[in-house]
This record gives structure tokens, C-alpha cells and sequence, in this order.
């Protein structure tokens, strides 16, 4: 795993799609945050077809990251775009808080 | 994972190789809080490289505690990291600015950090998770800092964020790992829930700590009273009282009070009253480092007679403090200039010093802790209470005979002369003209009052005692002239006996009081005569009904004669 693992798949602002840009921080590979990743990178592809920029943070790694986003408990997820930023905590076991949080809870799948 | 362990292993840990299983053989070391008084409490400080729980209502003090911990610690060179579930880091540093505490200057230097660790209000929940980052953020700085002490403040409050007992106890067992591991000498506040419903963990949560302290607020009769008690110390002694702590203008400062009376200084040599005459009754004055106690109703002379003394040893060059619960500094000065004591100039030249608070002003403790202040600092040669009697008002009977206590503990140790003044209320028994229950501490104790006789009232001192020297009990007078103290004969004396009708009328007084004694007496006697008489009969009475109803077995009601039966 990378410091700063930037799955980076914008598809340039092309006007009438909102760009959506999260900011996920995991400890290492422990089990909550392995979850939380594999259930985000699963829900961005369904939902968002690559229309994001997902930066994942070590909080073992980049400590100072934590600092400064108040991270004290991980997994946490930071929506930062759209406006206005949220968070989520936890292994996101529950995709409808997220996307309720991002509107998209109509998207056909639901759990 | 990987990465997690390699971070955790870096040289700066090296403590992990201590044994952290219980090894009752090795000496415990401590580490030092450098909280005024909290060290003599612990013995030498807080368990080193362990972990201490301070438990404590809101407002108790103990986000204090930690805090001071870590801002002494790193001004003697251990450097700490702050933890808060509750407070924001700005209003930390606002806090401790009105102690005087520059903490934006110690976070510059790296040698203290605070964290804010709230949790953002609008934040989701889904799933699990745990504290790793609070021990990511903590690690890091920890390496980077070579921090030796940490404070968690309020770990209820992250605790809270976990729903199963299991899950806090996981959380707490990985923090214990963690912090066992970095070696750091840890505080955990946390607040004891009010509702006993969080009890699943808090047993567990005191299982952590090597030390537990309790802190409690309370109000009583509108003055708060705090208290810090040391429940359990693995491997150490401790003070196991309940020891009153107040937050001074520098800090928290708590007094032990296991030595009471060990460390007394003896009493020192005479010295003068002030009054030459005064002197001559004490059989040279007082003593230093005594207890001197003056009583007396209002306006008897009793501020006169301490200022009378004040100004003698400020002439000597001797430092006093004046401690007032009721006059300013000003309106004292300048009542004593009119019975001739002058006390400006020795103000003036540094050697009397004026503390005056209104005791309702503030809790007994912090009176006290007030005081001593101002003892250590003006390390004064004596100092004057005016008036102990108003102490009450600091919160109550037991407060002010602990704020006494505790002062005339502080004196006696440090071989300070102590003069309490006591305003009486009329009735003159020994105990409330000491006052308090604190008359066994006193050494001399002088009752001021007036005689009243035609026309006039007179002022009269009496020497009711004086530990450790040859004193007059006999009842004087005295004036308050122009020239301040002024002792006169009332009986007899060389040279002014007859001149005030006053003086006449009491000796002819004390004549007819003691033939009135004499008469009394005597009656007395002749009643204890007529008793002893009438005894007497009934027995030879007794004696003889026994002997006329049985004349050779005596009766089992009547008490055969014996030696110690009623003697004739």
C-alpha cells in the first residue's frame, strides 16, 4: 500500500457532473479499514463510473494528516466535494448512509 | 500492518524492553508532577512509564491536574502531549494564561502538544471502528517530540462512541498495550457516570491505572470545598486522607497534613509585648514561635495590643504579616495612630504586610493556601489573625477550625510567632474565648474585657495563660491612651493606687466580693458539718433497729458495719 494511494480517475469536469473528491483514512491493512476500502472502491464504481478522486491516508504513515483532519478514530471517510464537507466513520458495513449523504441512494442496489 | 509495526519500533521506543509484567523486586521510580503538594501526597510522584487514573465530577479540576502535570513536565525538561475529548485547544491555552501558563510558547518548542480530540459533530456513523488513529496521531508525536508524559482528558467521551462493552474494552486494552509500550508516564481523566450505567467499563478502566486519584467538589453552606484523595497505589505508599486542594492564581496547590505536630519548632526565646509593663506580667513576653491568643468583646483592645507588638518587632527589624478579615490595611493604620502605635513607616520600609480578604471572599482552603503564600513568600517572623472569630464565615465551624489548624501548623513549623485575636461574644468560658477547639495549640492566651462600675467602664486584662514561663493571673487594668497600650495597677501598685474612684470602688468591690467568698465559705462548711452529722445519726439509727429486730443474724437489708461504710 501506497503513502498517499491516489486512485485518481477524474473525468475533467465536463460541465453537467458534479466532480466528488474523498479522502479516506485507514491504519495500515487492519481489518475495518481493509473493508472500508473495498466497499467505497466497489460503490464509487458503481455509482460515480469513475467521476471521483479518492486520496486514501495511512494515519501510520502521514500522522500529520490525522493532525490536521482531527482524525481519531479510522476508518473515516471526508466527502469533500460536493459542498458541504462530511464525514463518515466506520467500516461502512451500511452503504446507505453515504449514499443518502451523496444522493445517490436511488442507484438500484440497495443493502 | 507492516508499516504500523516498523512505526511503533522505531529507536525512540526502547522502553519496551522494561518489564511491564508486575516485578515487585525493583524499585518503583516516579516521576515528579511538581504540583505544589501533590508530590508529598505521592511520595515522590506519579508512577513512572505507568499509567494513573484521576476520576472527578465536571469542575473538579481534574483536566487541571493533567494539564499541570504536563506544562511542569515540560518545564523540567519532559515534554508532553495533551489528549481532550472535551475542551478545544484554544480554550486549554486561555485557561492556563490566567494561570500565568505561556503554553503557546512550551508548543512551539515541541516540548507540548494538544490535541483536539473531539469528534466533529456532524459526523455519520456505519460499521466499525477504533481509537487507531488517536494512537497513530499520539505515536507520531511521541517520536517526534520524545514525549515522556501523556494526559487523555475525558476518555469517557470516546468511549461513549463504542456501543458493545466488548468494544471498549478492546479499545482500552489496545490504548493499555499502546501506552505501556511507548513507555509513557500516562494520566487518563475521566468523569465516573452519574447513573451507574457505564459501570461495564469503568471497572476495568480503574484496572488500567497503577494510581488512582479521586477529586471531588463540593459545596457547602455556599463555599466550594475540594478534596483530592489517592485511592490506590500499586507498589507505594501514599497519604490516605482526604487532602483540600484549591486553584490558586498559579496552579493547583494541596497541602499534606500527614506530619500535623511532627515538625514543630520549639518555642524561642522572649520576646518583647511592646509594652514594657505587659513584658514584666509575661515574665519577659512572649514567646517566639508560640501561639499567642487575645481575646476579648469588641473594641476591648485587642487590635491594639497585636499592633502594639506588631510595631516593637518591626522596630527590631523583623518582618510580620497581618492577616485582616475585616478591616482594610488603611483603616487599621490609622485607628492604631490614634492610640500612638504607629505602623505606616514599617510599611513602608517593607517589614509588615497586610493581607486582607473578606472571608466570605473565598473558601477556607484557599485562605489558607492564600496565606501560605504570602508566608513563603514575605517569610515573615510573625504573623496576626484578625479575627479568628470571623473564620466561620469561610464556610462553616469545621472549615474554619481546619483553615486554623492548618495555618497554625504552617507558623509552628516554620517557627513563625502566631497571634490570633478572638472576638467574644460575652459569655467568658475558656472555650470560646479559644475559640475554634483550638485552645490546646495555644501557648499564652490574654482575655481582654471591661468592668463596669459607676459611671465608668474600665478596660481589664487577665493572663489566663502562658506555656513555659512565670506569669501574674492576676486581673489588671489597662488604658488606651494616646500613648497606645497603657498597663495600670487595679489593686495595689506603686505610687497611682487611690487616684481613680473607679479603682477605689473595685477594691472596695473585691473586699466585699471576697468576705462575700469568706462568708460563703464558711457557710459551706457548717452546711457540710450538718450533713456529716445527720449521717451519722441515721447509720447509729440504722444500726440500732438491726440489732433490736435480729439481735444475732443482722439483716440482709441493712448494711453490716464494715470499715469503708460512712465514717462517723
Amino acid at each position: 500500500m501506497k503513502t498517499h494511494n491516489i486512485s485518481s480517475r477524474d473525468d475533467r469536469p465536463g460541465g453537467d457532473h458534479a466532480v466528488y473528491r474523498f479522502r479516506l483514512f485507514v491504519a495500515g491493512d487492519e481489518p475495518n479499514s481493509r473493508k472500508a476500502r473495498a466497499t467505497l472502491d466497489r460503490l464509487l464504481a458503481t455509482h460515480l463510473h469513475g467521476r471521483f478522486e479518492l486520496e486514501v491516508v495511512d494515519v501510520f504513515v502521514d500522522y500529520q494528516a490525522a493532525i490536521e483532519h482531527r482524525i481519531i478514530v479510522v476508518p473515516t471517510l471526508l466527502i469533500e466535494s460536493p459542498p458541504p464537507p462530511r464525514t463518515i466513520v466506520g467500516s461502512l458495513d451500511d452503504p446507505a448512509p453515504l449514499l443518502t449523504t451523496l444522493g445517490l441512494s436511488n442507484g438500484g442496489q440497495h443493502s | 500492518m507492516r508499516r504500523k509495526r516498523k512505526n511503533t519500533h522505531t529507536p525512540e521506543a526502547h522502553n519496551t524492553s522494561a518489564p511491564y509484567a508486575p516485578a515487585p523486586v525493583v524499585h518503583l521510580e516516579k516521576t515528579p508532577t511538581h504540583i505544589r503538594g501533590l508530590d508529598e501526597i505521592l511520595e515522590g510522584g506519579l508512577p513512572r512509564s505507568r499509567t494513573t487514573v484521576v476520576n472527578g465530577a465536571s469542575g473538579s479540576g481534574k483536566t487541571l491536574l493533567g494539564l499541570e502535570f504536563l506544562y511542569r513536565g515540560a518545564l523540567h525538561g519532559e515534554p508532553g502531549i495533551f489528549i481532550g475529548f472535551e475542551e478545544p485547544p484554544g480554550q486549554i491555552r486561555q485557561n492556563a494564561a490566567t494561570l500565568g501558563w505561556d503554553l503557546p510558547a512550551l508548543e512551539e518548542q515541541n516540548r507540548l502538544f494538544l490535541l483536539d480530540a473531539r469528534l466533529k459533530p456532524e459526523t455519520l456513523r456505519s460499521g466499525n471502528f477504533s481509537l487507531k488513529g488517536l494512537l497513530a496521531i499520539a505515536a507520531g508525536k511521541c517520536r517526534t517530540m520524545g514525549a515522556r508524559r501523556i494526559v487523555i482528558d475525558a476518555l469517557e467521551v470516546a468511549l461513549r462512541l463504542f456501543d458493545t462493552p466488548r468494544q471498549v474494552r478492546n479499545e482500552l486494552h489496545a490504548l493499555n498495550d499502546w501506552l505501556q509500550a511507548a513507555g509513557l508516564t500516562t494520566i487518563l481523566t475521566f468523569r465516573p457516570s452519574l447513573r451507574g450505567e457505564a459501570s461495564i467499563y469503568e471497572d476495568f478502566f480503574e484496572s488500567m491505572g497503577d494510581c488512582i486519584i479521586a477529586m471531588d467538589a463540593r459545596v457547602t453552606e455556599q463555599i466550594s470545598t475540594r478534596r483530592l484523595r489517592v485511592v490506590k497505589y500499586r507498589g507505594s505508599g501514599f497519604g490516605r486522607n482526604e487532602y483540600p486542594y484549591v486553584i490558586s492564581h498559579t496552579g493547583l496547590r494541596m497541602a499534606a497534613i500527614t506530619s500535623v505536630g511532627l515538625r514543630h519548632k520549639p518555642l524561642g526565646e522572649k520576646i518583647s509585648t511592646g509594652n514594657a509593663r505587659m513584658d514584666e506580667i509575661l515574665d519577659g513576653g512572649y514567646r517566639r514561635g508560640s501561639c499567642i491568643l487575645l481575646a476579648g468583646l469588641p473594641g476591648a483592645g485587642k487590635t491594639t495590643l497585636a499592633a502594639t507588638f506588631v510595631a516593637s518587632a518591626c522596630a527590631r527589624g523583623e518582618r510580620v504579616l497581618y492577616i485582616s478579615f475585616e478591616e482594610s490595611d488603611a483603616a487599621m493604620v490609622n485607628n492604631m495612630l490614634s492610640t500612638g502605635v504607629v505602623l505606616q513607616p514599617h510599611i513602608e520600609a517593607g517589614r509588615l504586610a497586610f493581607l486582607t480578604r473578606y472571608p466570605e471572599s473565598l473558601g477556607a482552603e484557599e485562605h489558607y493556601f492564600a496565606a501560605l503564600e504570602r508566608i513563603e513568600a514575605f517569610s515573615p517572623a510573625h504573623v496576626v489573625v484578625d479575627a479568628i472569630s470571623a473564620c466561620h464565615r469561610m464556610g462553616g465551624k469545621q472549615a474554619a477550625f481546619e483553615y486554623l489548624m492548618r495555618l497554625l501548623n504552617a507558623c509552628k513549623e516554620r517557627g513563625i510567632t502566631i497571634m490570633l485575636l478572638n472576638q467574644i461574644t460575652g459569655a467568658t468560658s475558656y472555650m470560646e474565648i479559644s475559640g475554634n477547639e483550638i485552645s490546646s495549640m495555644v501557648d499564652t492566651a490574654i482575655f481582654l474585657h471591661y468592668e463596669f462600675s459607676l459611671g465608668e467602664t474600665n478596660r481589664v486584662f487577665q493572663v489566663l495563660k502562658s506555656r513555659g514561663s512565670r506569669h501574674s493571673n492576676q486581673k489588671r487594668e489597662f488604658r488606651l491612651t494616646d500613648n497606645g497600650f497603657e498597663v495600670v495597677d487595679v489593686y495595689l501598685g506603686e505610687g497611682d493606687v487611690l487616684t481613680g474612684t473607679a479603682r477605689q470602688r473595685q477594691e472596695e468591690r473585691d473586699l466585699l466580693e471576697s468576705q462575700r467568698l469568706a462568708y460563703e465559705i464558711e457557710m459551706k462548711e457548717l452546711e457540710l458539718k450538718r450533713l456529716r452529722l445527720i449521717q451519722e445519726q441515721m447509720h447509729k439509727a440504722r444500726a440500732r433497729r438491726a440489732a433490736m429486730a435480729h439481735p444475732e443474724k443482722p439483716s440482709l437489708f441493712d448494711a453490716p458495719p464494715s470499715p469503708e461504710n460512712p465514717r462517723s
